[in-house]
């Protein structure tokens, strides 16, 4: 609980700094292209995605964004200044949504399902977006790199709290949780890495499975990942 | 992995010498190889160069410029040799048990101990992989698949392994390297093999269940 509220005040800082609303459901991809800035971030995505971080080149981010590399060093220091803004855009909105599922009253699984489904969603809808984030900001071994360790620790607190049952604290590793999420996580990239992004939803049962069987066992887990997966075809596949 | 510095290696003579140009390139290739390994667990992929190359290996540019198109050629086939080696190491500890969770112990305790022995093969093969840009990603990932198997053998020792989810086996591999990885980045290569009782969790628990791992894992590592 003491995390959740930490990190919502967190995350209001970056909203504000930002200067997005705190509801992200405008931020679809097509419509973010809005400002200067925002089509920098956007064409700054596009590249990681196709060249990859380190291959980037400031006319790679200036021509699609229909900017001028005055305008590009008006408002950002360098590349990896650029990058971490981008980041931390992606960041607030990957949160809001996650945060939006929350209610002290839910159950813990289907808060977790809920929260994945929201995630999965979010990264199919801006695939750009979901590789820059989970593909090239692990590997930025910067800035970048923290504000994705970071948004990883919110979701893993998140898991932890599966964890209710005292007299499975000693058993079970600290590092469950963790695992799971870097399991489900893997999956994720390997789907984004293999193009089919806006595939993503799909994976809904399985992360279901990975990230609560640590903690409900596998007949629960087996039972959550099945609603999950009839939750999917209801939405019409 | 031979780990001797590069004065200490055997190079052909220099000058006019009768090798035949493949051994002599093979040689040249293995260690600008070992060179790439160390200098990216050093400075890691991006700040590396050409010159940190050359010049670590002791060969030309024109040599290098003969063997690799560029940085990233030299820095993937390097990977894909410190892969390799990981690979096998890890299938052997692996078929010398019987029962699956055995044989997982022995896979994951000398996938650990190789990478806790060579750091820098470590930084390579699970950290630095992921900064060489989207055909490296392709690579690890490729190389990441060939473990598949021993994870996927853990659907006919569940009892109900076979009503498990398609990608299981996928996510558990991907829990073991997010925890090496987590280790490595933080600097603690030497204690990997501290960490094996957390990955055999991560990996029998999608499988059997939270109860039977935690039995397994207190069995095997005990």
């Amino acid at each position: 609980m003491g995390c959740t509220i930490a990190f919502t005040v967190n995350l209001s800082g970056l909203i504000e700094k930002e200067h997005l609303p705190a509801g992200r459901e405008d931020l679809a991809e097509p419509l973010v292209a809005h400002s200067q800035r925002e089509r920098i971030l956007v064409a700054m995505a596009d590249s990681c995605s196709t060249k990859g971080y380190n291959a980037t080149t400031i006319a790679d981010i200036c021509e699609p964004a229909g900017v001028s590399r005055a305008t590009f060093y008006d408002l950002f220091k360098d590349k990896e200044d650029c990058f971490h803004a981008a980041m931390e855009v992606s960041l607030a909105d990957a949160m809001g949504r996650i945060l939006s599922v929350y209610s002290p009253d839910k159950p813990w699984a289907t808060m977790v399902r809920d929260a994945a489904a929201e995630f999965l969603d979010l990264l199919a809808s801006r695939p750009a977006f979901a590789r820059m984030a989970l593909v090239e900001a692990p590997a930025s071994g910067d800035r970048a790199f923290e504000l994705y360790a970071s948004g990883k620790r919110v979701l893993q607190s998140l898991l932890d709290r599966g964890r209710d049952d005292p007299m499975e604290e000693e058993a079970i590793p600290s590092s469950a949780g963790r695992a799971a999420l870097s399991g489900a996580e893997s999956l994720i990239v390997g789907q984004i890495l293999a193009g089919n992004a806006e595939r993503l939803r799909e994976l809904l049962p399985d992360v279901v499975y990975i990230t609560t069987v640590p903690y409900l066992g596998q007949e629960e887990a087996l039972r959550q990942s099945r609603e999950a997966e009839k939750l999917l075809s209801s939405a019409g596949g | 992995m031979e780990r001797a510095g590069v004065g200490d290696r055997w190079r052909p003579p220099r000058g006019r010498h009768r090798l035949p140009p493949e051994v002599v390139a093979r040689s040249q290739r293995e260690r600008l190889l070992e060179a790439a390994v160390r200098v990216v667990a050093e400075r890691g992929y991006g700040a590396m160069t050409i010159g940190d190359l050359t010049k670590e290996a002791g060969v030309s540019r024109t040599t290098f410029y003969e063997l690799y198109e560029d940085k990233e050629a030299c820095f993937l086939a390097a990977y894909d040799n410190a892969v390799e080696t990981l690979v096998r190491r890890v299938i052997k500890a692996y078929e010398s048990k019987a029962d699956w969770p055995d044989r997982a112990a022995a896979g994951l305790a000398a996938l650990l101990e190789t990478l806790a022995a060579e750091p820098a093969l470590a930084r390579l093969s699970l950290v630095d992989v992921g900064r060489a840009g989207p055909a490296a990603q392709r690579r690890y990932r490729a190389a990441i698949q060939r473990l598949t198997p021993l994870f996927e053998d853990g659907r006919d020792f569940a009892p109900g392994g076979r009503g498990l989810p398609a990608n299981t086996s996928r996510m558990a591999i991907g829990g073991v390297t997010g925890l090496i990885s987590d280790e490595l980045v933080a600097g603690r290569a030497e204690q990997l093999p501290g960490l094996l009782s957390d990955v055999l969790f991560a990996t029998l628990v999608p499988y059997i269940g939270p109860d039977a791992a935690a039995r397994e894992v207190e069995r095997l590592t005990r």
